[in-house]
């Protein structure tokens, strides 16, 4: 039992992993800091890590998907990160195959085995 | 708190120079945000703060998740190659400095401390020797890997296809291990022999059976000389070895690559021979004075008149050799197609 337990989780990561982006591009049409992004994740039911988080906005940042500022206005320095035109438009697609993605896969799953 | 300074510190310190600020700033907003969160509007404790870092996890994990991909000297699918070469080349080192060392025993057996002294030293600097150019020969061919790669990847839109794929060697166009294997054996023996025992290289003299001395054929005084030629040349060797076994078949650009290194053996040795003053210049007068020959017997004179011409004539091995090992490979990659 305890190794169907490790299997589970290790094939949870995995596909949480592979949602993690869609997730957070979704909640960049308005500008936020890392943490506002992980308490706002977590409040969707969306829990995600800020080890995790962090380095993927600089990666999204970096692929152009993102753009960032940086706000020293408030008592702290904050990274403000935002969709791009470029993201936006990448968004769009990405919700089109996941809706896509989740219709076959629901059809896959109602004729389970095949029937 | 300095413990926060610390972690922010080692997680920076293994990101590349251009990003730690910025990462920097960000880590040190993301942990105040989280304690903040943690302690609302009381008072920050260490406790609180050790609970937060340990959350953000092990800086080494954190930093890799930032750099994305991971770096090597060796990369994967080099380490085998890499692990192999690497014993060989301790081994062969080694066994040649130990059989040196028993043979110097063996020969002059009242001087064992000696001998057991410069074994140590030749281990010493021996193995680390071994080990350091293996490291730096794969580096390279890691690098070379490497750029070559991401030029590809620039290429726009180019597309693999089943076509690119290169056929199966025909057996006359594979590298067989066992020969690159030889060959990386070789060339550490000569090269450990040549740094290590090059005062053995030369006619042994006995006396009633014992061993007495050596005439060498080189002369010790330009022994610095002729040792970085020969390290550069077998060094070579021994890359192209590699690149041979890692490759598996004979193609056009192992073909080049043996070019551009046999014209650079070639060079070395012309260096070598260019400089008359390598030979022992006083190799004839002592093998008469050991008493091995009579001067002027018809012996001396065939003796002498070898020893004049080996340069030429190991000048003309070696570039028979080399230019054997270029057309071989030439016709190994056409037979192969």
């Amino acid at each position: 039992m305890r190794d169907t337990n490790e299997h589970l989780d290790k094939l949870m990561q995995e596909l949480r992993r592979g949602t993690l982006t869609i997730g957070v591009l979704s909640q960049l049409y308005e500008p936020q800091y890392g943490y506002s992004l992980v308490s706002l994740l977590e409040g969707k039911g969306f829990p995600v890590e800020a080890g995790t988080l962090y380095p993927l906005l600089r990666r999204l940042e970096k692929q152009g998907l993102l753009e960032s500022q940086w706000d020293t206005n408030e008592t702290r320095p904050r990274k403000y990160y935002l969709l791009s035109e470029s993201g936006k438009l990448v968004f769009d697609q990405l919700v089109a195959e996941w809706e896509d993605m989740v219709g076959n896969l629901d059809n896959l799953l109602k004729s389970k085995g095949g029937l | 708190m300095e413990i926060i300074e610390r972690y922010v510190y080692a997680v920076t310190q293994l990101l590349p120079p251009s990003q730690r600020e910025d990462i920097a700033k960000e880590l040190r907003g993301l942990i105040e945000d989280m304690l903040d969160e943690r302690v609302q509007d009381g008072e920050i404790t260490e406790k609180h703060v050790e609970e937060v870092l340990v959350e953000l996890g092990e800086p080494r994990k954190l930093a890799n998740k930032y750099r994305g991909m991971k770096r090597y000297l060796v990369g994967p699918e080099l380490f085998d190659h890499y692990v192999m070469v690497l014993k060989i080349a301790l081994i062969s080192t080694s066994v040649v400095i130990g059989v040196s060392f028993i043979i110097s025993i063996i020969l002059d057996p009242p001087s064992i401390l000696q001998s057991f002294i410069s074994f140590i030293i030749s281990l010493v600097t021996g193995l680390p020797m071994a080990f350091g150019w293996t490291t730096f020969a794969f580096a390279i061919i890691q690098f070379a890997g490497n750029t070559h790669l991401k030029r590809k990847e620039l290429q726009p839109k180019r597309r693999w296809s089943p076509s690119d794929l290169p056929p199966v060697p025909h057996p006359k166009g594979r590298v067989k291990r066992g020969e690159a294997i030889t060959g990386i054996i070789f060339y550490i023996i000569c090269i450990t022999v040549f740094v290590f025992s090059g005062d053995y290289l030369g006619v042994w003299l006995f006396d009633a059976g014992k061993f007495k001395e050596v005439i060498p054929f080189f002369n010790e005084e330009y022994y610095g000389y002729y040792v970085l030629f020969i390290l550069l040349i077998f060094g070579f060797g021994m890359i192209k070895e590699c690149l041979k076994m890692i490759y598996g078949r004979w193609t056009m650009k192992l073909v080049l690559f043996t070019l551009v290194v046999n014209i650079i053996s070639i060079i070395g040795l012309l260096f070598i021979i260019a400089e008359p003053n390598i030979w022992n210049p006083n190799f004839m007068a002592q093998l008469v004075d050991s008493g091995l020959l009579t001067a002027h017997s018809e012996t001396y004179t065939t003796i002498r008149s070898v020893w004049e011409q080996t340069t030429l004539w190991l000048l003309i091995l070696f570039l028979f050799a080399l230019v054997w090992d270029i057309a071989d490979g030439f016709i190994r990659v056409r037979k192969g197609r």
